[in-house]
């Protein structure tokens, strides 16, 4: 029983939620009828919708291949955060010498902007021989400090008895990761499946500066692309945006219980 | 076991994407021929014959040319083979007049156009 009526929240909400919306709403509506966007009165409704926007997208530039270029990149990306963050996360959740220096050097890390290390991270990647390859593309995102400190999180919350009841049995740290902790974890995998996929299909500046071959181009670069080749349609347009943002929205859609379940896991610990 | 795996919403989401790709590829097989059928006529509504259609491609940065037919005693005109998704037709018979370029959006290469209504020739005067 509440002391207050609730409606009145829920109509403020609602309202918010359709202000928030609008700008998506517009996309989507012009990428189905190629109106201008500066048209006076605006329409809500879509005139006359039709898909053939997303036609010319499809056959104007290689799509297939930019979304099979992200797709790869992408899986290794998510791939790679579930295996090493599940493992850097283990190891801050045990004790040991220096474990609060090194929290707090990841936290740190965290205030320097990507754009900084671009130099060393691409000398680095130049070395290994990743230029121009899916790899060099997903390397910088393949452990992020965020995700590490999400599995944490949620290995912390995992009582002690249990993992030292697996010790005891004779697992090895690594077996106690992937067989006890991880699958007790479904909210922070979800977590981190989410971002690392939507940093990873995002990711502009990167490949921009490591991919040279046009087929190794993902979608923000085919986009970029796009724009530069064909300026003056707004349909076509706004229906590549449509597209590239399509697979974000639907993974996160499909996992966004589990995903602020993980974000808040550990908030109320203790 | 079996049936958790079946029925969760990521199976069924990705599930009836694939599905839709393969009805909808399925589907492109089928009507991919890249045949336009049409049909010329004067205002009044009469065939006309020896016409000729100028078939073009237009992409989202040029229009261009791409085949060329005359019509039958029928004013029926058929083009096939073509690879192009946005069509542009265009006829005209020297002495008689000229039909305005009339385009199509179609939804894949070689869509398979049968046009319901006919391209009209204006007289000139």
């Amino acid at each position: 029983m509440h002391r207050y009526p609730r409606w009145p929240i829920h109509l403020m909400l609602s309202f918010i939620c359709t202000l928030m919306l609008i700008p998506f709403v517009w996309v989507l509506k012009t990428s189905l009828t190629g109106e201008n966007i500066f048209t006076y009165p605006p329409s809500i409704l879509p005139e006359d919708p039709h898909l053939f926007y997303y036609v010319d997208v499809w056959y104007s530039i290689p799509f297939f291949r930019y979304l099979i270029n992200s797709v790869i990149v992408s899986a290794i990306v998510v791939a790679a955060n579930i295996v090493l963050n599940a493992m850097a996360g283990y190891s801050l959740s045990r004790e040991f010498a220096g474990k609060k220096i090194i929290i707090v050097l990841f936290l740190s890390c965290m205030m320097v902007p990507f754009q900084v290390t671009i130099i060393p991270a691409y000398l680095i990647t130049k070395e290994l021989g990743l230029l121009n390859t899916y790899l060099g593309m997903a390397l910088p995102l393949c452990s992020t400090i965020v995700c590490i400190f999400v599995f944490k999180a949620s290995f912390d919350a995992v009582p002690k008895s249990l993992i030292d009841a697996a010790r005891i049995d004779g697992l090895s740290d690594l077996r106690i990761i992937f067989r006890v902790l991880v699958p007790l974890s479904q909210s922070a995998i979800a977590t981190n499946i989410i971002l690392a996929f939507i940093w990873s299909w995002n990711n502009f500046l990167w490949p921009l500066i490591i991919v040279r071959d046009q087929a190794m181009q993902t979608l923000p670069l085919g986009l970029s692309r796009f724009l530069t080749v064909v300026e003056d349609t707004t349909g076509a347009l706004y229906a590549f945006c449509i597209m590239v943002l399509l697979p974000g929205l639907i993974i996160f859609l499909l996992a966004q219980k589990q995903f602020i379940a993980g974000l808040t896991r550990g908030a109320a610990k203790g | 076991m079996l049936r958790s795996i079946l029925y969760n919403r990521y199976t069924i989401t990705f599930g009836t994407i694939a599905l839709l790709a393969i009805v909808w590829n399925v589907y492109v097989i089928f009507n991919d021929d890249g045949i336009v059928v049409g049909h010329v006529v004067t205002s009044d509504g009469s065939p006309v014959e020896n016409a000729t259609v100028v078939l073009s491609e237009k992409t989202l940065l040029v229009t261009s040319p791409r085949d060329k037919t005359t019509t039958d005693a029928d004013g029926r005109f058929k083009f096939s083979g073509h690879d192009i998704y946005h069509v542009y037709l265009e006829a005209y018979k020297n002495g008689v007049g000229h039909a305005p370029q009339k385009d199509y959006h179609l939804y894949f290469k070689g869509q398979n156009l049968y046009l319901s209504e006919s391209l009209e020739i204006e007289k000139t005067q």
